[in-house]
């Protein structure tokens, strides 16, 4: 028998409880609880990044991440970036620059990169290499994933982003 | 007169051919829409686990499922003695999926369990309680191929693991008498005569090491009987027709009553091509509980029990003339089966084309045996084989040029081969870029001069050295006639608003090839790719194809697809031709519309045509079909002939620096120019380049699957590395497009070259920056630096060890 | 499964104090990036109270206290990466920080995560060993809260294993303010900026005085079964005026006084020959400094 426990916080905006075990991990509430499944599993050691979730707005390993400590806070995963418009940005440039090929790396990634132009407004192709350096993709070697990341950045200071 | 304006519209000619096409699934998968296998859920199902085995060899002297059994929310456990119709499956059928009376891997499948939750069955898996009887562990092939060596597979055994055999009993495998799963034996030419006429030979050891696929999606399957006894499966195969009829055979059913739904799927690499145990169990599984089973792996189950590239041992006699001519290959090579055999034992037949037909080769001997062992089993992986072969061949052809005093470009360009040459194992050369992809990879990377210069600072002060290496690849680029049929089955239909649905039996592993087929038909039908909806993942509606592997889909599925847009374009014109009473040879297809050809009038928009053609007094739809089987043939029983109709290649050229105090090497750029016929989709061949690239640098440099006495001992990313995002190089792709005849506008086939040739390059990059070269993969900092300082390690293959 | 019985987030430390002198025994909940996957691997058995100590105000922050930095022990390795004190004060940890696994791993793991977890490769426990850190413990003993301190260097008792009491919290960490002209750099390596459990890492720091380095601090990661202090190098590094002849020497005694196993990351000859290789580059940038 294991001990469950009720959380409040909020998901995707919108406040919201959850019953989960206590030794559950994020991810599992989210895919398996509340039944979001854009989260993806990949190695349940935070090794992957396909688990990527934003937490008080910072990018955090879901399968590293205690359910119960969702308590109170403002979790955002990739269904919830639905509503972003730096995000609609960032899914576009994926399209546009070939940068999803399975597809299973994307959500993570696309989490990842929102949290990295949010924090680092400015960074270039290095800064953007090293900022996604948690996240495992197999298909496309990075590159266009990286240019796609790039091209909201300089998009963006060029004013072409609401 | 009662003249009504008309308003004429021209619309100029266009192509989509070589333009960047948006994949068609990108949106959904950015935004975390696409549903894979793991957010699939049946109502009622169960989830399945597999217990593993806890030995490397050893008997199985009972297994107690009662605690199991007894667990609340666990429907059934089986293990081999519930399944009295289980059936070994493999390329050798020598694998019954739940094993009996033996266990010969740290992988085999022992029990498994369905349960209400994941977490129940991984409780219950502990419950189960296995006694052994240990065995003596084989993990080397060089002592299993000795005389006698315990035998992984001895003759005769039943399915529930008795060795001997009662008459009328079913036999599981009839077993080996030894240790030899397989042999491969070619030859062309005579390769002694050849040796006496050479002015140098060379000989090396080189070592090719475990590694694993990685895909970021892990394996599962979900299966289903239905009311009637039918059977769904969803399943990620890459080769759902060669599977459904092989279920049919495992489980003595009708494969008409046999269904499989593809997912998208999270990565296949060649991973999903053979049938594994954990499928074939969760359908006992289903069959056992009444229910629908969902089977998922954890990721260290993924690195344990996946088929892995196959390791190779291979010894490379090479010879040439002063004159810079190639004269002959000899090669043994030792293959380390596992204890079961997959994909992994036939890389023989993509090894030896190789060795025959890469560059011109008059004489060419190559002989593999395949041994049991109780290490991993290799299955197909990117490239299968070919990345073993060409790491061996280019190592060769450096050291020749060496030997000899010419430049290594100059080498190779003497011996690559030219259009309309046919190989001495009958592999013709109708379109050939290869002199193209040498100058062009040599040219954009400033090769020479390169390669002078860090030879000049071998010895200079300073712990960092550059080094420039070239290797360049051949592969099947237009299918690979290995099964009875290598075609691919299309059926296309347009309905009233021209919207086009392509149905087709190419599956979609992610490399695009939905998108490319759309193109294909879009450029035929004059049509935009919003027009078209693809439907390639159910073998109750798709035609059948042979599968995803060979780099096959663009070349055939795309023919297919073009043979039915063809068809279709020929009936719209035939009816636009009677509407407007001209020829058919007038018009054409474009934007939307039916145009006419001189001038690209618009006569009507296609959308009008279809519905006129619908609702006129003979109704007709349009709807058509083709079934496109390419001019290739079978090889012989000497493993020649013309095997694809059309052949790829590429070179690359691996630019690295190598840190000589830590052995730490990086590398900085590759340039690479493919031979590809024609380009498609410019974005989605990009990406497989780049792809391919990323994943051969992995195989050269960082990835190693550590196998010590037949276990794994680093089943996760932490240990087993992964190239990520800030250790890419600088790419440079350009592309020969040599037009193939045969291929779709000229198309050839790509999806393994890029992977190919990677670590050929870097290994000859190494010994540009430094003198030394390693014959053994990965080039860890700590290999490299041991070879540094004369500790590298020894390679041997005797010849009779390997023959 | 685990087999917990009960689930508290204190908000304050004396409370969280009180809950460690429960029966059965307490498994503290931090940024979760260890002991998640531990839990889960089965190499770690959760006990019958699992605390979440996030909520916890006297752990957090970092903050100049009588000449020391104290950096909570919740401090994320993304906080210490940004901190201007850290930055101005502490450069070496910035260092650390940068190869420190990924950045959503740094977004939620903690320094007192990392210090109680006693990795001998633990990314940031050599350079706060070379920063002579001090740990500071809490718990409650005799019915009020109470505080120990105790130098790092003998913190650290095996693998995995410290001088943490049953019924202890590490609060916090507190490093001397450092003087003038102090040299601290820290090398890790790999084949990756980070997401990599080390081969072998080094901390070197100092006060630079007349081309040697006075009141040195050496330690190493990954080569024996904690990150240690390695007396002998630093015997031989005291006061010694650095020039070729002189790195040399220190880089043998470095490589002699460590005893590495051999693992699947390395064997223990390489490990050595990094030692060396390294400890002797880092030495040449000590003499240019």
């Amino acid at each position: 028998m294991s001990l469950n426990h009720e959380i409040e916080f909020t998901l995707n905006g919108v406040k919201r409880r959850a019953t989960v075990r206590v030794d559950m991990s994020a991810l599992d509430m989210l895919r398996e609880v509340i039944g979001l499944t854009g989260t993806k599993y990949g190695c349940g050691e935070g090794e992957c990044g396909a688990c990527t979730i934003l937490v008080d707005g910072l990018s955090l390993n879901s399968c590293l991440m205690f359910a119960v400590d969702c308590q109170g806070r403002n979790v955002v995963t990739i269904e919830g970036l639905a509503a972003d418009a730096k995000a609609d940005a960032l899914r576009a440039a994926f399209t546009e620059h070939g940068a999803v090929q399975c597809g299973y790396c994307t959500p993570g990634m696309v989490m990842q990169a929102s949290h990295l132009l949010a924090s680092q407004p400015d960074a270039d192709a290095a800064a953007i290499k090293r900022g996604i350096e948690g996240n495992l993709c197999r298909c496309t070697g990075y590159k266009k994933i990286v240019d796609a990341i790039a091209s909201v950045n300089s998009a963006d200071k060029q004013g072409a982003t609401p | 007169m009662n003249v009504r304006e008309k308003k004429v519209r021209f619309i100029a000619p266009d192509t989509l051919i070589g333009k960047r096409i948006q994949k068609m699934d990108a949106p959904e998968k950015a935004s975390g829409k696409t549903r894979y296998i793991h957010d699939i859920n049946l109502p009622g199902q169960l989830y399945g686990k597999i217990l593993r085995s806890e030995r490397v060899h050893a008997r199985i002297k009972s297994i107690d499922t009662s605690a199991a059994k007894a667990l609340a929310g666990v429907h059934v456990v089986i293990t081999a003695a519930d399944i009295v119709d289980q059936r070994p499956i493999g390329v050798a059928k020598d694998h019954l999926p739940l094993k009996a009376g033996k266990v010969r891997s740290m992988r085999d499948e022992v029990a498994a369990v369905a349960a209400e939750s994941e977490l129940i069955a991984m409780e219950a898996l502990k419950l189960i309680k296995v006694e052994y009887e240990d065995l003596p562990i084989l993990t080397d092939p060089a002592e299993a191929i000795k005389p006698g060596a315990v035998l992984i597979h001895p003759e005769p055994h039943r399915p529930d693991g008795h060795d001997a055999l009662k008459p009328g009993g079913s036999v599981a495998f009839t077993g080996k008498p030894d240790n030899i799963a397989m042999r491969f034996d070619y030859c062309h030419g005579d390769v002694v005569q050849a040796e006496a006429e050479s002015d140098v030979v060379v000989e090396d050891t080189f070592k090719l090491h475990y590694v694993t696929h990685c895909c970021l999606g892990v394996s599962g399957m979900i299966a289903e009987f239905d009311a009637s006894g039918n059977l769904l499966m969803y399943s990620n195969t890459q080769v759902p027709f060669l599977h459904k009829r092989e279920f049919a055979e495992i489980l003595n059913m009708d494969p008409g009553r046999i269904r499989i739904i593809q997912p998208s799927i999270g990565g296949g690499f060649g991973s999903k091509l053979d049938i594994y145990p954990f499928e074939v169990i969760c359908v006992y599984l289903a069959r056992a509980a009444k229910r629908p089973v969902k089977l998922v792996f954890t990721r260290e189950e993924e690195f344990i029990s996946s088929p892995t590239r196959q390791p190779v041992l291979l010894t490379l006699r090479s010879g040439c003339r002063k004159d810079g001519s190639l004269t002959f290959r000899t090669v043994h090579t030792l293959h380390d089966n596992g204890a079961y055999t997959s994909w992994g034992a036939t890389t023989p037949f993509v090894m030896m084309q190789t060795f025959s037909s890469l560059y011109r080769v008059p004489n060419c001997d190559y002989h593999t045996v395949a041994v049991y062992t109780n290490n991993p089993y290799a299955g197909s992986f990117r490239g299968y084989g070919n990345l073993q072969a060409t790491f061996a061949v280019e190592a060769h052809m450096d050291k020749m040029a060496e030997a000899i005093g010419m430049g290594p470009l100059e080498f190779r360009l003497k011996n690559a081969q030219d259009e309309g040459e046919v190989s001495g194992q009958g592999m013709d050369f109708k379109s050939c870029g290869f002199k193209d992809c040498l100058n062009i990879a040599a040219e954009r990377s400033d090769f020479k001069r390169k390669f002078a210069e860090n030879v000049k600072n071998r010895n200079a002060p300073g712990p960092i050295k550059r080094g420039i290496g070239i290797a360049s690849m051949l592969h099947v680029g237009g299918g690979a006639k290995i099964y009875p049929s290598d075609g691919c089955g299309t059926i296309l239909k347009l309905d009233d608003f021209a919207q086009v649905t392509l149905i087709t039996g190419a599956s979609e592993i992610g490399q695009g090839s939905e998108t490319v087929l759309s193109q294909l038909v879009c450029e035929e039908l004059g049509l935009p790719m919003s027009a078209l909806t693809v439907i390639n993942n159910d073998t109750a509606i798709t035609p059948w194809d042979v599968g995803v592997h060979a780099s096959r889909t663009t070349f055939i599925a795309g023919n297919s697809a073009l043979g039915a847009a063809r068809l279709a374009k020929a009936k719209i014109l035939a009816a636009a031709a009677k509407k407007f009473e001209c020829a058919e040879e007038e018009l054409d297809l474009r934007g939307g519309c039916v145009i006419k050809a001189a001038n690209g009038e618009v006569l009507i928009d296609l959308p009008r045509l279809m519905r006129s053609l619908h609702f006129q007094d003979k109704a007709e739809l349009v709807m058509t079909t083709f079934y496109y089987e390419p001019p290739s043939s079978h090889q012989d029983k000497d493993y020649k002939g013309n095997v694809s109709a059309a052949y790829a290649w590429g070179t690359q050229v691996v630019e690295i620096e190598l840190d000589t105090e830590t052995g730490i090497v990086r590398m900085t750029k590759v340039t690479a120019a493919h031979d590809v016929g024609r380009v498609l989709n410019r974005l989605g061949i990009e990406g497989q380049v780049e792809g391919g690239v990323v994943m051969g640098q992995g195989y050269a440099l960082t990835e190693s699957l550590i196998v010590e006495n037949g276990v794994t001992r680093n089943p996760n990313f932490r240990d087993y590395k992964l190239v990520t995002a800030p250790e890419i190089p600088e790419m440079d792709i350009a592309f020969i497009e040599s037009m193939d005849g045969e291929g779709p506008k000229g198309a050839k086939g790509v999806g393994e070259a890029p992977a190919i040739c990677v670590a050929a390059a870097t290994a000859n990059a190494i010994y540009n920056a430094t003198g030394v070269r390693i014959c053994g993969l990965p080039f860890t900092p700590e290999r490299v630096y041991r070879a540094l300082h004369g500790k590298g390690e020894k390679l041997y293959l005797a010849p009779e060890q390997a023959a | 499964m685990t087999e917990i019985e009960q689930y508290v987030a204190p908000s304050s430390l004396e409370q969280a104090a009180e809950y460690l002198q429960r029966p059965g025994g307490v498994t503290i909940l931090a940024g979760g990036t260890d002991l998640m996957p531990q839990s889960q691997g089965g190499r770690l058995k959760i006990r019958r109270t699992l605390m979440n100590i996030n909520h916890i105000p006297e752990l957090q922050g970092i903050a100049i206290e009588g000449g020391a930095i104290r950096i909570g022990a919740l401090a994320t390795i993304t906080e210490i990466m940004q901190s201007e004190l850290i930055k101005k004060h502490l450069p070496i940890l910035i260092e650390a920080c940068d190869h420190f696994a990924s950045d959503q791993i740094r977004n939620a793991a903690t320094l007192g995560g990392n210090v109680c977890n006693a990795s001998p490769a633990g990314d940031m426990l050599v350079p706060l060993l070379v920063l002579d850190a001090e740990v500071e413990l809490a718990s409650k003993p005799n019915g009020s809260l109470s505080r120990r301190r105790l130098p790092l260097a003998e913190f650290f008792v095996g693998p995995g294993k410290t001088r943490l009491g049953e019924a202890e919290l590490l609060a916090g960490l507190r490093i001397a303010l450092p003087s003038a002209h102090h040299y601290a750099r820290f090398f890790k390596f790999g084949t990756r900026p980070a997401l990599d459990i080390s081969t072998i890492s080094i901390g070197i720091a100092g006060v630079l005085q007349d081309g040697a380095l006075a009141n040195v601090r050496v330690a190493f990661g990954a080569v024996a079964p904690v990150p240690m202090r390695a007396p002998r190098t630093e015997q031989a590094l005291e006061g010694k005026r650095l020039d070729t002849a002189s790195i040399d020497a220190i880089a043998d005694v470095a490589r002699d006084e460590v005893t590495p196993i051999d693992d699947i990351r390395a064997t223990a000859w390489y490990r050595k020959e990094l030692i060396h290789n390294i400890t002797k580059r880092m030495l040449a940038h000590v003499a240019q400094s």
